[in-house]
């Protein structure tokens, strides 16, 4: 097991750095740079080349692209993202904020969708093919097929006109205001986790209906429901671990994908500061925000896989 | 004479100020007010976004300011400068500086403060970037001839040179923290303001607190000031529609002014004003057919420019139908003879036919298709070039829109290859000689995107900089408007900006200008409860 | 019900491969009647595509500027836009762009996910480990930021906007094929073509990829839906299709989302398209993938 574990941390590594030169090629093709959006923006009729040329030497940017690769890989090292070139501003800075408040959200919204989709999914699989079933699964792909944006939309006109309900200035962290923190997530978390319980319902549905096939459970059909559920605790376990999978992975998507939920919910999280890093063309933290994203995806994954190879041994060996 | 004016306007000021302050104003309680970017270095010198101006001004003062009471706002009124006079030649501008100015650290103010300050904006020291050098072209030097004294010195004289130093990025920073390090106003705050800084929470706020030195006694009236960093516009106007934030100083749209105004009645008090900010038409005259002017006066004909200024101000923050001035402002052309260019007639049909008779006789056939390149900003960018897309379908044009990302833009239009694009100016005072500077030959003006040389138009320009009487001055500009806009169509004009301030009634003695980046610095700003 | 079924079984009797075919579809009708619903949807939003313009009361640029927000009416059927444009008429155009985009995005990303795949698992060793090394960096990118960087470095535009949505699905198709392709690779048919002297890229052509469909097909019909969603959602943020072609993400946005209050039919019905067309694409593609896929029946 030990080695098995070894083995996947080790190919954790080659994927970083592959994530890591990628974003970093990427945002030295997309056209212009941070003293460019910084300074050619109103068409600046008094602008001089000076002032650009100081700029970007100030940045490092008149450097070889090697060498500001290894200097950007060096920091890494030493686990210092450097400072913004928007702001000059330490990374861990400007990211503290947002990243609680995405995380926090990504918690909430994972939460909804897990309440939603265990009992969804069970109850659909007991019913399956009746009226119910049929119900369960239009409610969930009818969330996933819905636009987050349109969702949000319309959630906040609805509140504006049934409560006067108005979006949050700010963001309030949960241990300033427990009450004024939960009370300005509640609805973005709702929106976003029922968007995302649709693939663990379905998946869900499918472990349980699995679990429901095995013979002890079918002679115990006979002898009501309640017994049933009570014997299919048991064999459920093993079944659940593609739904927790989805959850997981899902959960490492929240982190930074959830940049048009948070334009509308004004909301500002990773995703926000993502669009904004790109739109500045701050290379520096547009780099860390991906390598974040990512390491936790990566290592949601990793911790899945050691799940699966824990359950089922065979994995190990493959 | 302009010694005189100088005077003149400080009085003058003075007294209009008086029936705006009848009402006496209440100290106390905290201006809350959402900031839709924030600031990328605190360092106003460089720095050229009102995501600066908003939450820092309060912090500091300039050399002088735009009258706070002067919805015009080009009125030069004093700051740290008590008054000022001009030599005979206009070439030597004395400064007699304010006494007993401190800066937050408690140092005093003096003249080397000032000079070191522009200092750093004219000649700044290599590795120092500064976004306004080239504005002050016209300075020889600055110099501190005494501890209240400050002198700037001209390589010529200029009538704008006062309106230069109204730019309310010019903050006035302390000499000895920039002997020290050049860099030091990036990362921090230090003024001589009437706020001084509480804090900076990166992607939330500015927090500022009444400084109690402040050197105009009994100002400011208000406690303090939060600046709120809200990029949504829509939760802009939910944090005044909730009653949490009094004002936004940038600008909302007619539809977000109806909301409010429906949503809160009494309690929302509604200030507009031309905008000094205007998206242009770049034609490119190196790209066929467009450099030929047939073409391009074929382009300006085609635009209902009266309908859409009735349509477009119900959607998009656009009003006035304008020429090279702000309407309304000293220099502007009146409607009445504006009406008379190319593509400002009453008469559409009349205009439209004359557009596809010279695209016609320019041999561009029906059906003609080209693309428009605009920048990736929804307001009022978008409105505007769906408006003239379907303007110019109109007569015959089959135009696409091809749209690319704020911060590629430039550098893209830079290259030469856009045919038709949307351009963008935008100032903090109205003043023909920066409003105009734009329009001058390329080998003139690196932001002349319509690559062309026109000697005739040059000569307009510098005709009307140097001249002395007003009426004659505004005559040049006609003409410099109607060879620019009409005769050769180098650039079109769409519509002004306008902007619509709803703010709670509760706030006082901010006047609105036709400039987002006038009247931040709240001295005089109270609220009646 | 019972007897309809058999009536349905033996109409399809008949051994032409039409009836063939028709069996098929009658089967899955009867087998998945929200898979069915779905296909209805979908083919009627192909049908109103095709045939826009005899659909449409309007032309779909036609500006009103005296008709401006207008509430719907006997008119307008959906009202206006903020220029007076007919909205039900630019909701009908704009299927057309959230075909195209769905269906050349999901067919590009599938497609050259199910050649890397393929080819991945074919060739195995060395190419295989790097191929998937490098499906993981893509699959640890943030979907929309991947978009949102090809989107900065292409421009924006229908074309660009297909290619922005492809490139994240191609690693995801890539990787399902692959494990299907693994499984088709240790067949002994394959061991003997090799062993006869076939060329590689005739093996992988001929003999792998058919064997690999189904997995392709699943793929391509679940990336539909996703790419007419991820196409709204770049439209929405300005970095989709460009005004003035209709488009739904592109109604959403703006205007729309200002007057929300005072026009709300303005956001209201081109999301309720896009909901409609997505959830038929969902339904349709998730049937598809129980009929397809014995292993995955149950889920």
């Amino acid at each position: 097991m030990l080695h098995y574990i070894i083995k996947r941390l080790l190919l954790m590594i080659p994927t970083l750095l592959g994530v890591a030169v990628l974003i970093f090629v990427l945002m030295r093709v997309v056209p212009g740079d941070v003293v460019e959006a910084r300074y050619l923006t109103q068409g600046s009729q008094f602008l001089s080349q000076d002032l650009m040329n100081i700029e970007r030497k100030k940045l490092g940017l008149d450097q070889p692209i090697w060498k500001q690769f290894t200097s950007w890989m060096g920091g890494l090292a030493r686990l210092d993202f450097g400072l913004s070139m928007w702001t000059g501003a330490p990374i861990t800075e400007e990211i503290k904020l947002r990243f609680e408040l995405s995380l926090q959200l990504a918690i909430m919204a994972t939460v909804v969708a897990t309440l939603l989709a265990i009992p969804l999914g069970i109850i659909a699989a007991v019913k399956q093919d009746t009226w119910v079933d049929y119900a369960v699964r239009i409610f969930s792909i009818a969330g996933l097929a819905m636009p987050s944006f349109w969702l949000g939309i319309l959630m906040i006109l609805a509140m504006l006109i049934l409560f006067k309900w108005l979006p949050p200035m700010v963001y309030t962290p949960f241990w300033v205001n427990p009450w004024e923190n939960l009370a300005q997530l509640i609805w973005p978390a709702l929106a976003v986790g029922y968007r995302y319980s649709a693939v663990a319902t379905r998946m869900m549905r499918s472990a349980m209906l699995e679990v429901l096939r095995e013979d002890y459970i079918r002679t115990a059909r006979a002898k009501g429901l309640w017994l049933k559920l009570i014997l299919t605790r048991h064999a459920l376990k093993n079944a659940m671990l593609p739904v927790i999978t989805v959850i997981g992975l899902e959960f490492a998507f929240l982190m930074g994908g959830l940049v048009v939920t948070e334009q509308v919910f004004n909301l500002n999280g990773l995703g926000m500061l993502f669009v904004e890093a790109i739109s500045h063309r701050d290379y520096t933290l547009t780099q860390a925000l991906v390598l974040i994203v990512a390491s936790v995806f990566i290592f949601v994954n990793f911790l899945t896989d050691i799940a699966y190879a824990w359950l089922d041994p065979r994995i190990r060996y493959r | 004479m302009k010694r005189l004016m100088g005077i003149l306007a400080v009085a003058a000021s003075a007294l209009l100020a008086f029936p705006l302050q009848a009402q006496t104003p209440r100290y106390g309680g905290d201006l809350v007010f959402p900031v839709p970017s924030e600031p990328p270095s605190y360092d106003g010198h460089r720095e050229e976004t009102f995501g600066l101006i908003h939450p820092l001004a309060p912090f500091y003062n300039t050399l002088l300011r735009v009258d706070p009471n002067d919805p015009g706002g080009t009125k030069p009124y004093p700051s740290l400068a008590e008054s000022w006079t001009v030599s005979a030649d206009g070439r030597t501008y004395n400064f007699k500086l304010r006494r007993g100015v401190k800066f937050h650290d408690g140092s005093a103010m003096t003249s080397k403060d000032v000079k070191a300050s522009y200092d750093k904006i004219i000649f700044p020291p290599a590795g120092v970037g500064s976004s306004r050098k080239g504005q002050y072209a016209v300075v020889e030097a600055v110099e501190a001839p005494d501890a209240y004294t400050v002198r700037f010195k001209l390589k010529y004289a200029s009538g704008s040179f006062i309106a230069s130093l109204l730019s309310p990025y010019n903050f006035i920073y302390s000499a000895d923290i920039l002997a020290k390090d050049m860099h030091w106003y990036e990362k921090n705050i230090m003024g001589t303001g009437p706020f001084t800084l509480v804090e900076h929470v990166k992607g939330s706020h500015v927090l500022g607190k009444k400084n109690p030195d402040y050197w105009d006694k009994g100002k400011p009236y208000l406690d303090g000031f939060r600046a709120i960093f809200i990029r949504s516009s829509s939760a802009q106007v939910a944090a005044v529609r909730g009653e949490r934030a009094h004002i936004q100083f940038r600008g909302f749209t007619p539809a977000d002014r109806d909301s409010l105004k429906a949503a809160l009645g009494d309690k929302i008090t509604v200030q507009e004003s031309a905008w000094d900010c205007i998206l242009l038409v770049a034609i490119n005259h190196e790209k066929k057919p467009f450099d030929d002017k047939r073409v391009r006066r074929a382009l300006t004909l085609a635009l209902d420019r009266h309908q859409a200024s009735t349509a477009l101000s119900r959607i998009a923050i656009v009003k006035s139908v304008a020429g090279v001035q702000v309407p309304g402002t000293p220099f502007a052309t009146p409607p009445e003879e504006l009406n008379k260019l190319a593509g400002y007639w009453t008469d559409i049909d009349k205009s439209r036919a004359e557009s596809r008779r010279l695209l016609k006789e320019a041999g561009v056939p029906e059906g003609f298709s080209f693309t428009f390149t605009n920048r990736g900003i929804p307001m009022p960018y978008e409105p505007l070039a769906v408006w003239m897309i379907d303007q110019w379908r109109q007569v015959g044009l089959n135009v696409k829109q091809e749209v690319i990302e704020p911060a590629a833009y430039y550098g893209t239009i830079r290259k030469g290859d856009a045919q038709v694009f949307m351009d963008f100016q935008c100032g903090y005072i109205v003043e023909p000689d920066l409003d105009m500077y734009k329009f001058l030959s390329a080998d003139r003006n690196p932001a002349n995107y319509g690559r062309y040389t026109d000697r005739v138009l040059d000569d307009l320009y510098d005709k009307q900089s140097r001249a002395t009487n007003v009426e004659e001055r505004k005559k040049l500009i006609r003409a410099f408007e109607k060879r620019l806009l009409d005769e050769e169509a180098h650039y079109l004009m769409t519509l002004q900006w306008h902007r619509i301030i709803p703010h709670s009634s509760k706030v006082k003695g901010w006047q609105v200008t036709p400039s987002h980046y006038l009247n931040n610095t709240l001295d005089v700003v109270w609220l009646t409860q | 019900m019972a007897a309809s079924k058999e009536t349905l079984e033996g109409l399809a009797q008949a051994e032409s491969p039409r009836a063939r075919w028709l069996q098929a579809v009658l089967d899955f009708t009867w087998q998945r009647p929200l898979g069915a619903i779905g296909a209805v949807i979908i083919v009627v939003m192909v049908l109103v595509a095709l045939t826009a313009h005899w659909l449409a009361p309007f032309e779909a640029l036609a500006t009103d500027y005296g008709a401006m927000l207008a509430a719907p009416s006997a008119q307008h059927w959906l009202g206006t836009d903020a220029y007076g444009r007919d909205v039900y008429s630019r909701m009908i155009f704009g299927s057309r762009t959230a075909l195209i985009v769905g269906l050349g995005a999901s067919f590009i990303g599938a497609t050259l996910g199910a050649l890397i795949g393929v080819a991945s698992a074919y060739f195995g060793g060395r190419i295989d480990l790097i191929v998937q090394r490098i499906m993981d960096v893509l699959i640890s990118f943030p979907l929309i930021i991947l978009a949102l960087a090809v989107v900065a470095i292409l421009g924006t535009g229908l074309e660009n906007v297909i290619l922005a949505i492809a490139i994240p699905m191609i690693p995801r198709c890539a990787r399902v094929v692959r494990s299907s392709a693994l499984a088709v690779r240790e067949m002994p048919y394959v061991d003997a073509a090799r062993a006869a002297g076939f060329r590689d890229s005739r093996i992988v052509l001929r003999h792998m990829l058919p064997n690999v469909m189904a997995p392709y097909l699943i793929m391509l019909t679940a990336f539909l839906g996703q790419a007419i969603l991820l196409e709204a959602s770049l439209s929405f943020l300005g970095l989709g299709v460009q005004e003035p072609v209709a488009a739904w993400g592109l109604m959403l946005r703006g205007a729309a989302v200002e007057f929300a209050e005072t026009a709300p039919w303005m956001a209201f019905f081109p999301g309720l398209a896009i909901s409609l067309a997505v959830f038929a694409f969902n339904l349709f593609g998730d049937s598809l993938r129980d009929a397809l896929d014995p292993r995955l029946r149950t889920q």
